[in-house]
């Protein structure tokens, strides 16, 4: 039975309707198959060879597909050079787009059907438009939208809280800005101050931290809670201003209208302005109207102080918002109230008592003392001529001057506390004896011990030297005391001059007991050391010395207050440069600290962070 | 009537007032107002602000609000456009109004900031934004300019005429590769199979198609060494001449294409990060009232 091949070509129409089909029968024994036209099969397509492959019959329904040009072709699939086909399980092969199928005919040969798969396939118009090459706007929209959605606001909102203690902070994204240097451990941790959301901070965060209190114990506390919580320093603690409930119901809408309005709508919106974060402002950049920043540092010490309501407009018509209030209203400078210093109403006791008196009252202190400062300061006196005597040598030399007797203290912002012995002792000799070439003195403040020095209260005249002279031949000093010195309490006596003396019926003195204010203004905070007033340094014209505000050259009773009035600040606080050139500023805040309205405000960023280390505190206090 | 509708066409043309003109520039003179009374309030208000101007002050709070209505509105141009209406507010004055609104933005916002930035979400709301008008200036120069060159360019051909003359030159080749070996056949079917007519962004945007397969064949069929076949000769001659004719069409179809991409591409920015900016601006909104 001849076998051949019969050969089925199918071609499709380009405009599409049915195939165009022609038949062929070839006899073989083999048949090309390539590109070349006179191949028995005929395949355009450029990647198949002119003379591509061959086939033949191998035996009764098999057929043997052989490449010849080195190239492949594909059967099942697969890229071979050779391939024996069994007919019956009508095997299709392929030469790249032309696919060769073959099928058993009824007259024992094969029927090879070629069929043209794809069609090169060209773009439309729609080509040029970028829509059609590159992404989809729309799906980029919604993956750019939801994407940012979900890790800049879902993530943090729903998860700030349970990722806080592990390395990722997603709501640290929600950050406006850095925080100052003191708070800067707190970076990572949002909620130690923003502790419920859609709440502005409440000062309870705050005071967490930072609550002054009389009781050392829960002043303790606090600090342990920032050292706790990490802070590399300790906070620093301060009092409220005023009772938080008083200072809310005294405070009235700020000036301006445009401030009156901004202050309705943040109460209104529950961001109240007078929490401690409405004056100290964090996650800022420094605040180049804030004294003493440095606006060109990255990061501030501390957070940034805006002033939200000045003093003047809560401390007017007080009385009207706060009844009960004792405070005197202070709508400015020239409605300052006199100053009101203690003035000592009594020295008797064991310890004095005070009372705050106003200087407009003239009040005059009791302190037992006889001292006029007037005779002291008299360049032409007594004083002046024994001050002279004395020689420089003993630290006088000259009329005696305020600093003759009032010593600065360390800090130089006051003085140290009058003793009888440096001030007066040079001139008032407590001297009685010389023992050996050492002077004998009596002991200052001790009666009963001066009294049996000097042999007794029966004692009468005196056998007192002349201030400043040493007896000339030393008393022996087996002598009874009361021989020599006679009595130191009776007039003409050492201690009769200064002190008030009564006697008592068993003939005993009693001196009546001198205590010296040390500050008349406790909660004031006047600083001598300012060249202005008084203290060393060059001052700007028209600053004072002491005699400008202390009346003392005349004063003849130690009972008379010598502290200047208001007055006497007002002359440089708060006056423009065209009246004195010591002219300074007339804020409030300058002598009244805002949390201790007592005290001088602390200047811009002290205490220094530095200073606030816990090791640096620790190695002060070698004990703790 | 012929000659009627002549006319109507010759007044239209005339009057035409693209959206950049519309009503004598009434939306520029808005918001250039708009953009001066905001600068002169902050310069004045800011400066009488105790703290460093930011968006939580009173003027910031202002501007902020503004702009984020602003922002809002004028991502609603996506949904007018597509609203057929017979109002007064034509889609040419919502056009004008946002392109010189949105641009006024620039200045309202960043007063916003108080010219505050970090890495934070509230400073990428702002770049988000600034990207997105920065496109968009971009597109008012490509729908200002563009289609005049893209017309330039086509001269008399039409789009699909470019595309129906590759196809053409692809089948001449394909029919010209018949007669030539493995070698011939091959870079005839590289250019007809492997030359890509647009390709990526990049690339449309740039033009550049160094890599263009219908080029490479042509360098490969050139370097072909002579054949003895005088048939082969022929066809290869034909060959070269066909590429060369496709190049010419390419250079003009992709030129095309580099146009259209200008003219396109800035909206791949402009709607893709107006979504992005309004979900980082629900976010900026959300989390400053969250961390009061």
């Amino acid at each position: 039975m001849a076998q051949e091949f019969h050969l089925k070509l199918i071609t499709e129409r380009a405009g599409g309707g049915d195939p165009i089909v022609r038949e062929r029968h070839l006899a073989g024994p083999e048949l090309t198959i390539g590109r070349a036209t006179d191949s028995d099969i005929v395949l355009t397509d450029l990647t198949v060879d002119p003379l591509h492959a061959k086939m033949r019959f191998a035996g009764p329904g098999r057929v043997t597909v052989e490449s010849v040009s080195g190239l492949p072709f594909q059967v099942g699939g697969r890229s071979v050079q050779r391939a024996d086909i069994d007919v019956a399980s009508h095997p299709v092969v392929m030469f790249s787009t032309y696919s060769l199928s073959f099928e058993p005919a009824p007259d024992g040969g094969t029927v090879v059907t070629v069929t043209h798969g794809e069609h090169a396939h060209y773009p439309t118009r729609s080509i040029f438009s970028l829509q059609s090459k590159v992404f989809g706007r729309r799906k980029m929209a919604w993956t750019f939208g939801a994407g940012i959605f979900l890790i800049c606001l879902m993530i943090p909102l729903l998860f700030a809280g349970m990722l806080s203690h592990a390395k990722i902070h997603p709501d640290q994204q929600w950050s406006t800005g850095p925080l100052s240097k003191s708070h800067a451990f707190l970076e990572t941790d949002c909620k130690a101050c923003h502790t419920k959301s859609f709440v502005a901070v409440r000062d309870e965060s705050c005071k967490s931290c930072h609550q002054a209190s009389h009781d050392p114990g829960a002043e303790a506390k606090v600090l342990a809670k920032s050292k706790d919580g990490g802070s590399p320093f300790a906070a620093v603690l301060v009092f409220d201003h005023a009772d938080p409930k008083k200072l809310t119901k005294a405070t009235p809408l700020p000036d301006g209208f445009g401030a009156k309005v901004t202050t309705i709508v943040q109460r209104a919106f529950n961001h109240p302005t007078d929490r401690c974060a409405s004056c100290h402002i964090e996650h800022t950049k420094p605040n180049q109207k804030a004294k003493g920043v440095d606006a060109t540092a990255p990061l501030s010490d501390k957070p940034d102080m805006v002033v939200v309501q000045d003093c003047q407009s809560c401390h007017s018509k007080l009385k009207m918002r706060l009844g009960k209030t004792e405070l005197i209203d202070t709508p400015d400078w020239g409605r300052h109230p006199s100053f009101r210093p203690l003035i000592m109403t009594s020295a008797d006791g064991a310890q004095a008592t005070f009372q705050r008196m106003a200087l407009t009252a003239a009040p005059q202190e009791k302190n037992n003392l006889t001292f006029p400062h007037r005779m002291h300061l008299d360049p032409l006196g007594g004083v002046a001529r024994q001050a002279i005597d004395l020689g420089a040598a003993r630290g006088y030399g000259a009329a005696l001057e305020c600093a003759s007797c009032h010593k600065r203290d360390a800090s130089g912002k006051g003085f140290e506390p009058i003793t009888m012995e440096k001030a007066c002792g040079a001139c008032h000799s407590l001297a009685y004896a010389r023992v050996g070439g050492e002077l004998k003195l009596y002991p200052h403040g001790d009666v009963e011990k001066t009294m049996m020095l000097a042999g007794g209260g029966a004692m009468g005249g005196s056998d007192r030297m002349r201030p400043g002279t040493i007896r000339a031949t030393p008393l022996p000093g087996s002598a009874p005391p009361s021989a020599i010195s006679g009595s130191p309490f009776r007039q003409g006596g050492a201690c009769f001059d200064c002190h008030t003396i009564t006697w008592t019926q068993a003939g005993m003195p009693h001196v009546a007991p001198v205590k010296l204010a040390a500050h008349y203004m406790p909660r004031g905070a006047f600083d001598h050391n300012v060249p202005e007033h008084g203290g060393p340094g060059a001052s700007k014209a028209g600053g004072y010395k002491c005699a400008d505000c202390h009346k003392a050259a005349e004063s003849g009773q130690a009972s008379d207050v010598l502290v200047p009035d208001i007055g006497k600040c007002n002359a440089c606080h708060g006056q423009p440069k065209t009246k004195t050139a010591a002219a300074s500023d007339g804020e409030c805040a300058t002598c009244h600290s805002f949390h201790a309205p007592g005290k001088a405000s602390p200047k811009p960023g002290h205490p220094a962070l530095e200073t606030l280390r816990w090791s640096a505190m620790m190695a002060k206090k070698p004990d703790a | 009537m012929t000659q009627a509708g002549g006319h109507t066409e010759r007044v239209r043309q005339r009057t035409h007032e693209g959206f950049l003109r519309h009503k004598h520039f009434l939306f520029a003179q808005i918001a250039t107002a708009l953009c001066v009374v905001a600068v002169g309030v902050y310069f004045v208000t800011a400066n009488a602000l105790q703290e460093p101007p930011s968006g939580g002050s009173w003027i910031g709070y202002t501007l902020g609000t503004i702009s984020a209505g602003l922002i809002v509105w004028l991502a609603c141009l996506g949904i007018r456009k597509r609203v057929i209406t017979a109002g007064h507010y034509s889609l040419k004055a919502w056009v004008s109004a946002h392109v010189y609104l949105g641009l006024s933005l620039t200045v309202l916002a960043t007063l916003h900031t108080g010219f505050q930035f970090g890495w934070n979400v509230h400073t990428l709301a702002y770049a988000l934004m600034m990207l997105v008008i920065a496109s968009g200036a971009l597109g008012i120069w490509a729908y200002a300019t563009l289609p005049q060159r893209l017309h330039g360019n086509r001269g008399e051909t039409t789009r699909k005429q470019m595309i129906e003359a590759i196809e053409s030159l692809d089948r001449q080749m394909h029919d010209a590769a018949q007669p030539l070996d493995r070698a011939g056949a091959e870079a005839a079917r590289q250019s007809i199979e492997d030359t890509d007519l647009g390709g990526g962004f990049l690339k449309r945007l740039t033009n550049s198609y160094g890599d263009c397969a219908n080029k490479r064949a042509a360098a490969k069929l050139r370097a072909l060494p002579a054949s003895s076949s005088a048939v082969q000769a022929e066809a290869i001659t034909k060959l070269e001449g066909l590429m060369q004719q496709k190049a010419e069409v390419l250079g003009l179809a992709r030129r095309q294409m580099q146009i259209t991409a200008f003219l396109e591409g800035w909206l791949f920015v402009h709607i893709p990060m107006t979504f992005a900016l309004l979900a980082a601006l629900t976010a900026h909104i959300v989390s400053v009232f969250t961390y009061w």
